[in-house]
């Protein structure tokens, strides 16, 4: 157990230093990752003001723009760059291998040094968030109830489940199938619209909404925002809650399948 | 026309090349920085070089990494132009960059890559043909010409980065080739190669420049390459000329001792003490290495027999590497002349 | 000797053709990459008939009504396409080699070295959204209430021509800039936000936010115009208000295309005399 404290130790220590050499960089682009936020404003004003109530589906510009910039908080927990792509090339050029001879649960090891990694990020993001949001308060109705503020901070943890097991899973896809990179780019695209990360899927006629509350993509994006901004009952939030929890140990089974099914197909070929 | 053929194929009158560098930083916070005020470091590639080089010779340009030698031929090839000095190739000044002129020599590097990365090679060839304009016949000829000179007939459908490193080379070599240049620069083309296929190289490019009588301008690191290639060898270091002639002279320039191997009788007891001759090298008992002044050389050698009992003797110039590489470290120190 | 000028044509031809050859040794790339360009192009669609079904227009009285503004999409989708498919990777491969000093072979070459960099590839499989473009334009002018006079049609090409080569202009100097610049993905990343600003109609842009960007984003960095000129030249009553700004946008263009040939020379010249 120390041995496993101590690797965690290291892996968060050396991805603390990574960021600290870039440190004025990093706040700098994480700032200019909300240079969209000002075209949906503006979009979404004059859109607003086309019409003769100052609402859509009971969202106000006000929530609109809280609901984007809330959107940023839930990718930040839910996206993961280079996961998919970092396994897939492992197993392309045979890195892979190491991993399979050295005693250590590869799963395990990703998952410690993404956290590490968003660990260190959110430490660093506080400050570009903490002025952005500052920026626009006026946008927000302040902050909701403790019960609501819990429920929220579950629901990230969900949105970081899910993201993290379901591109991993995509990830030990390519043991069978290479290209699989090549197709991750239309999956991002997808989620980028079923997530809620395009627009609040408020706006989605009823019939196609409430189809959505049973894909896991709603959950790394919308389902967050809503919960922080209070578009659903209490009751409603918590079924989310369960629903969001079964997807992550959905893919946290079918992650565990397919590189278990994976090796073996691997060192069947004797690659 | 008639003055051209007087006039040297290249020519060069002090050319030189200072260029400044600054210290990088990464961030678009350094870059804004940056824009204000920076410190820069004066570097010296190229000072001051002259020389001369007929139609249809192969020089080679030798000396250290970060001589100066590809910064010359790349001032020779109008990519970069000069801080000082003036040189005209084939009658032209290459930093002017006409057109007439680019379309007559050809510039290979062995480090970097100028065919298209996915593709099978013949197709960067087309793309060199239309660039280059050359006719179609002349294309047909020069290219299946090339292609079995260098015997890469099978390869032209792979794609280039299938190709080893030695084949790779090879099609740089022909696509460089295809439209005929009279003048081409290499620029270490046998780097990283391995024994055969820098064979294979050197052999096509004797072959092809005899045949030709184009003029080449060579650098490598591998003595090698020079030996079997060039009559004429330039020797750079520092970004200064250090030496111009031929391969063989360069011992008797810089070379400026001999050695000498004594043979003693077997099963002597005492060496006699040889120091007060020259530099004892190395001693192998009953043999003794002693490096003499050239100038001494008879003078020592008489002394010798005539107080010791020889068996056999035997008196050599150093090797080439040797001298060369001792001329590259006193030109590393300008406090020192390396002719001296 | 020959003095005539060097057959760019065929050599832009078999640049295209090399260019496709490459892609079809990548063919489930070549698929991935067209699929998810028209995926991303279809999402847009829905998105914006989402907001119709709140709204009439975009904004108050601007006239960006349902299918004016979906014509205002496919102008958008047809240059960002052809900016794709032509300029983008290869200026993105100009700024690479600058940083690398990698420019040595391009500088050897007997043809303009502009040229040759603006054509070193062509990304055949970003020309899908063309198509698509075309194909939304065809549908929304069909369904629209007003058909635009023949003249429009005529002028709409040659507003696109502008549009890109404003686009180009400003690209072409962003890479040339790297060479006065360090190597940082901020300003990259900048870059590619601001030109998303070029995606939505000019009348979204006031207000004490709003303007400014407008401002800015017409003049000094004239990005607004790309798509918004030619757009209003084909889904709008060709009257004498669109005149000033559709002179304006090929006045830009010119002076675009003619300071960024400057800029690009002048960066070369200092390439050449920086480097060793």
């Amino acid at each position: 157990m120390t041995g496993r404290l101590t690797l965690w130790w290291m892996i968060f220590r050396i991805s603390l230093s990574e960021r600290l050499v870039y440190r004025g960089d990093f706040i700098l682009s994480t700032l200019i990752r909300f240079m969209p936020i000002i075209t949906q404003v503006l979009l979404w004003t004059a859109v607003i003001g086309a019409g003769e109530s100052d609402n859509i589906k009971g969202m106000d510009i006000g929530d609109i723009v809280a609901y984007y910039l809330l959107v940023t908080v839930a990718r930040a927990f839910s996206s993961m760059p280079g996961l998919t792509h970092g396994i897939a090339g492992e197993i392309r050029d045979g890195q892979i291998k190491k991993y399979l001879i050295q005693p250590i649960d590869l799963i395990g090891f990703l998952l410690a040094k993404r956290i590490a990694h968003k660990l260190v990020y959110y430490m660093m993001a506080t400050i570009p968030f903490g002025i952005v949001f500052f920026l626009f308060r006026d946008y927000f109705d302040g902050w909701p109830p403790m019960h609501v503020m819990l429920a929220y901070i579950a629901s990230l943890g969900l949105a970081f489940c899910i993201g993290f097991f379901l591109e991993a899973t995509f990830g030990f896809i390519a043991f069978w199938w290479l290209e699989v990179t090549s197709l991750m780019f239309m999956y991002m695209l997808m989620n980028f619209f079923f997530s809620g990360h395009m627009f609040p899927l408020d706006f989605l006629p009823d019939w196609l909404r409430n189809g959505f509350d049973c894909l896991p993509f709603q959950y790394m994006a919308y389902f967050p925002c809503a919960v922080f901004l209070e578009r659903m009952t209490w009751e409603q939030t918590i079924n989310g809650l369960w629903i969001g929890f079964a997807w992550a140990v959905f893919f946290f089974i079918t992650t565990q399948l397919s590189f278990r099914f994976g090796v073996r197909r691997y060192s069947g070929f004797g690659g | 026309m008639d003055c051209l053929k007087t006039m040297p194929t290249i020519e060069v009158n002090n050319l030189t090349k200072t260029y400044r560098v600054y210290q990088k930083k990464e961030g678009l916070m350094q870059a804004i920085r940056g824009l204000g005020k920076r410190e820069y470091k004066q570097v010296q590639a190229v000072r001051g070089i002259n020389m001369q080089v007929e139609q249809g010779e192969f020089v080679a340009f030798l000396g250290p990494n970060g001589a100066g030698k590809t910064t010359t031929l790349k001032l020779l090839s109008g990519v970069i132009t000069p801080t000082d000095g003036t040189a005209t190739v084939l009658g032209h000044v290459p930093w002017q960059r006409e057109d007439n002129y680019r379309r007559r020599f050809a510039l290979v590097m062995g480090q970097k890559n100028q065919l298209w990365w996915d593709l099978p090679a013949q197709e960067s060839f087309r793309l060199h043909q239309k660039i280059y304009r050359v006719p179609e016949e002349q294309f047909d000829a020069t290219h299946d010409e090339l292609v079995d000179l260098l015997g890469v007939r099978k390869l032209l459908g792979q794609p280039v980065r299938e190709l080893s490193l030695g084949e790779r080379m090879k099609m740089e070599l022909i696509a460089a080739l295809l439209h005929s240049p009279d003048v081409l620069f290499l620029d270490e083309p046998t780097i990283g190669l391995d024994v055969v296929a820098q064979h294979n190289i050197q052999k096509f490019l004797k072959h092809y420049q005899q045949e030709r009588k184009i003029t080449i301008l060579l650098t490598s690191h591998y003595m090698k390459d020079i030996t079997a290639l060039c009559q004429r060898v330039v020797i750079i270091a520092n970004g200064q000329m250090h030496y111009d002639g031929s391969l063989s002279g360069i011992i008797d320039e810089f070379g400026g001792h001999k050695n000498l191997t004594l043979q003693f009788p077997e099963g002597i007891e005492n060496l006699p003490d040889l120091a007060m001759y020259g530099k004892v090298l190395e001693v192998q008992t009953p043999r003794v290495k002693l490096q003499v002044q050239r100038s001494e050389v008879g003078q020592v050698l008489a002394s010798i027999l005539s107080v010791h009992p020889v068996d056999d003797i035997s008196v050599e110039d150093p090797p080439l590497e040797e001298v060369i590489a001792n001329v590259f470290s006193t030109a590393t120190d300008p406090g020192e002349d390396a002719s001296a | 000797m020959s003095t005539s000028k060097a057959p760019y044509m065929s050599i832009l031809a078999t640049v295209a053709r090399n260019s496709l050859i490459r892609e079809m040794t990548f063919r489930v790339n070549f698929i991935a990459h067209s699929l998810s360009v028209m995926c991303w192009t279809s999402l847009q669609i829905i998105f914006y008939n989402l907001i119709f079904q709140f709204r009439d227009s975009i904004g108050k009285d601007t006239g960006w009504t349902k299918f004016p503004f979906f014509v205002f999409l496919g102008t958008v989708m047809i240059i960002n396409s052809l900016m794709q498919t032509f300029f983008i990777p290869n200026m993105r491969e100009f700024s690479e080699m600058i940083r690398q000093g990698n420019l040595d072979f391009v500088l050897l070459k007997p043809i303009d070295t502009q040229f040759l960099v603006t054509f070193t590839r062509i990304d055949w499989s970003s020309l899908a959204n063309l198509i698509l473009g075309i194909c939304v334009i065809a549908y929304s002018l069909w369904q629209m209430a007003f058909t635009p006079q023949i003249v429009q049609f005529m002028l709409f090409p040659l507003y696109v021509i502008a549009g890109v080569s404003i686009y180009y202009s400003c690209m072409l100097m962003m890479s040339c800039v790297s060479i006065w610049m360090t190597r940082n993905q901020s300003l990259d990343q900048l870059w590619f936000y601001v030109t998303t600003f070029s995606r939505y109609p000019l009348e979204i842009y006031k207000g004490s936010l709003g303007l400014p960007i407008r401002w800015i984003f017409t003049t000094a960095i004239p990005i607004l115009l790309v798509a918004n000129v030619p757009a209003r030249v084909l889904a709008k009553p060709l009257t004498a208000d669109q005149f000033p700004l559709a002179i304006y946008s090929l006045v830009i263009a010119c002076i675009g295309l003619y300071v960024s040939r400057k800029l690009f020379l002048a960066s070369l010249n200092r390439y050449r005399s920086a480097s060793s």
